[in-house]
């Protein structure tokens, strides 16, 4: 799958997951990053089925940028669980700005530069495992409202469709 | 930047498919056919090729037969008179037979990451067959015909940036020649224009006039799907909008005209007259818009002939306060293809690389008081009233196009996507309280909140980058949202069937494939001599 694709579902399987917009938007962008990093794919499945624990990693990284934003130096963070550690550090990682990470244990040493722009790649290509991508499809799926004759009529390109 | 005045925006210098030219032309590049398989209907395959900032890009075409039944410009048809992938490097018959075999299918194939954008398109069968009688008679097609519909097929879908497996735009987006935004789609629907010219040459066996193939654009049909786009890339809609004022500011600020300008002034305002005398609608209200705009500009011509030494071009700006949005929308459009040399450095500005760069408010208090300054047009709205709330935007669960539904009329609003924006940061503003506390204790209680915080901290850094409108209203017209983000792509003649959806040309007066040489940069608001 393109970069693109990883993110957008990961948003909208979030948003079907009940996560709300920001969160769901930043998870989008977390998960193309870790499965680019190669990031255990167990943790990402493991959170989208408790989507509280979305939220409360976005507000983590929010309190982390929130604290870079007033100091020059880096910001510790602790996580215990391996695979919530691993879906702190892609999410820092797919922050707009340019991230600084020193991984030593459970502990997290970040150091951002808010106004500087990030300069990590993106690979050609990301591969989820199928388990995963059926997850977050279902999920998806949540989030689109079934067709009706009202839809229809309201969709683009209704109306008038004259032969020219 | 309401949407009265989006919806009544023109092409510039700084459209992306104007930029993209403009470079092809300062390159001196040639279209090259390098495959043709085709009937003599005109079905079967193509390829093109074109050198683009020292790399090659090829446009591969799969001409069909569509029976009447199935041309529909719906993005939920399922067939289409041709389909096309912009391809990176020469295409070899390998990758044509691969192609061949997915494009067709569009949103149910799957694409390669060298493949860079995906697109279809349905004839316009009155112009198509009018031109192909009139070459298999020995003659040319009638000028007013070609005038009034101007194209041979219009795009009803141009997908890029990693849709369905085509490559992400990250990936190309440091090229030379396709930095700026939508580039690859532009020079896909450029090379789409020639093809559609090669072929109807071919069926009808004869040679167009050149400068009345230069007057045959591509078409397109644009719905809903766009209009969302505009508010889910705020930092990209800030960088538009940024360059657009920029480059009026700088003219504007000129201190005086030199003759050449003047004339050229009055040569491109006496254009614009033409080209909007051709510019028919059918619906009745768009075109009472036009007549009355073609009659305005024909009122305010003479101070084109009457531009004070002193401050000319502000002068002519002043001139145009008390006339409608639509006047001053054209005149903006003029005055900044007349100074080039103000206006086309901007267009390296207008993508967006990275993401918005937001540094988080200090507190609470700082982000109302962000609000309070930048947010009054939101804050007025009683959202209550079912008429500020009655719109609500979702995604349909066939083929996943945006929708617009009425949230009283309709089910599926607790699925609505997030482009009630104006209602969310009222709601926020509601919910904080007098004293400072750090905004991420605020989130912790109010985690729904998080996505309006974001939208203050992006408009409170990039000017232009939020819609001043209520965009759940029921007087919310998507239309204008689908204007404003065309005429960034440089379309022309736009003709809107309803509120939803809108055709629209494009590149119609661009130089032809073999022609593409700096001086033929000169097709703003193109007119046809008779």
């Amino acid at each position: 799958m393109s970069w693109t694709e990883v993110q957008t579902l990961g948003v909208k399987a979030a948003s079907g997951a009940g996560v709300p917009p920001a969160q769901a938007l930043a998870f989008g962008a977390m998960l193309a990053r870790h499965i680019a990093d190669e990031g255990p794919q167990g943790a990402v499945a493991a959170a989208l089925s408790k989507p509280e624990s979305i939220v409360a990693l976005a507000h983590r990284v929010e309190t982390i940028v929130e604290a870079a934003s007033v100091t020059a130096k880096p910001v510790d963070a602790r996580e215990e669980d391996a695979g919530t550690r691993a879906m702190l550090v892609s999410w820092l990682s797919a922050l707009p700005c340019k991230a600084e990470l020193d991984i030593a244990g459970p502990k997290v040493r970040v150091s951002l530069s808010l106004s500087e722009p990030s300069a990590r790649g993106r690979p050609e290509r990301l591969h989820l495992d199928a388990s995963l991508s059926e997850q977050l499809n279902a999920l998806a799926a949540k989030t689109y409202v079934p067709d009706s004759d009202a839809s229809r009529s309201g969709g683009a390109g209704a109306g008038l469709m004259e032969l020219d | 930047m309401r949407l009265a005045r989006m919806g009544q925006m023109m092409p510039t210098r700084l459209s992306f498919l104007r930029v993209l030219v403009r470079r092809l032309c300062t390159e001196r590049a040639k279209v090259r056919r390098i495959h043709w398989v085709m009937s003599a209907e005109g079905h079967g395959q193509a390829a093109y090729a074109v050198d683009l900032g020292g790399h090659t890009y090829s446009l591969v075409a799969i001409s069909n037969d569509l029976p009447a039944d199935q041309r529909s410009d719906r993005v939920i048809a399922t067939a289409w008179d041709a389909a096309f992938v912009l391809f990176d490097g020469v295409a070899s018959p390998d990758d044509i037979a691969r192609i061949a075999g997915q494009a067709p299918k569009q949103e149910a194939g799957r694409f390669s990451p060298r493949d860079l954008v995906l697109s279809r398109a349905n004839k316009s069968v009155r112009m198509w067959d009018a031109i192909v009688a009139a070459l298999r008679a020995g003659a040319q097609p009638d000028l007013r015909m070609v005038c009034d519909i101007g194209y041979l097929m219009r795009t009803t879908a141009v997908y890029g940036n990693g849709k369905f497996g085509i490559a992400d735009r990250s990936l190309i987006a440091d090229r030379p020649g396709l930095e700026g935004p939508f580039a690859a789609e532009m020079l896909t629907v450029y090379l789409i224009r020639h093809f559609t010219l090669d072929l109807v040459q071919h069926v009808g066996g004869g040679t167009l006039d050149p400068d009345l193939a230069r007057h045959i654009g591509i078409g397109n049909a644009t719905g809903l799907g766009m209009a969302p786009f505009l508010v889910n890339h705020p930092v990209l809609l800030h960088n538009w909008m940024q360059a657009r004022e920029t480059a009026l500011a700088r003219v504007l600020a000129r201190e005086t005209m030199t003759e050449a300008q003047g004339a050229r002034l009055r040569t491109l305002a006496r254009r614009a007259q033409h080209h909007l005398a051709d510019w028919i609608v059918p619906a009745e209200d768009h075109n009472d818009i036009l007549r009355q705009l073609e009659s305005d500009w024909a009122s305010f011509l003479p101070h084109f002939d009457t531009v004070p030494a002193n401050r000319p071009f502000a002068a002519l700006w002043h001139a145009a306060a008390d006339e409608s949005e639509t006047l001053q929308e054209l005149l903006a459009s003029i005055l900044i293809e007349i100074c080039p040399e103000d206006v086309d450095d901007l267009a390296q500005d207008m993508g967006d690389r990275f993401g918005p760069l937001i540094v988080p408010f200090a507190d609470t208090e700082a982000l109302k008081m962000a609000i309070e300054t930048k947010w009054g047009w939101a804050l007025a709205h009683d959202y209550e009233d079912a008429d500020q709330c009655r719109r609500f935007w979702y995604v349909s669960e066939a083929k996943l196009e945006p929708r617009l539904g009425d949230r009283f009329a309709e089910p599926g609003a607790e699925l609505e996507t997030p482009l009630d924006i104006a209602r969310r940061v009222a709601q926020l503003y509601a919910d904080l309280t007098n004293g400072a506390v750090p905004v991420s204790e605020f989130t912790k209680q109010h985690p729904d909140h998080a996505h309006a915080i974001n939208r203050v901290a992006l408009l409170h850094r990039y000017s232009y980058a939020e819609i001043r409108d209520n965009l759940i209203a029921a007087t919310c017209r998507p239309i204008d949202m689908l204007r404003c983000k065309l005429s960034f792509f440089g379309a022309t003649k736009f003709d809107p069937k309803s509120d939803l959806w809108t055709r629209i040309t494009l590149a119609q007066g661009a130089p032809l494939g073999d022609e593409l040489r700096p001086e033929m940069d000169d097709w703003w608001l193109p007119a046809m001599e008779r």
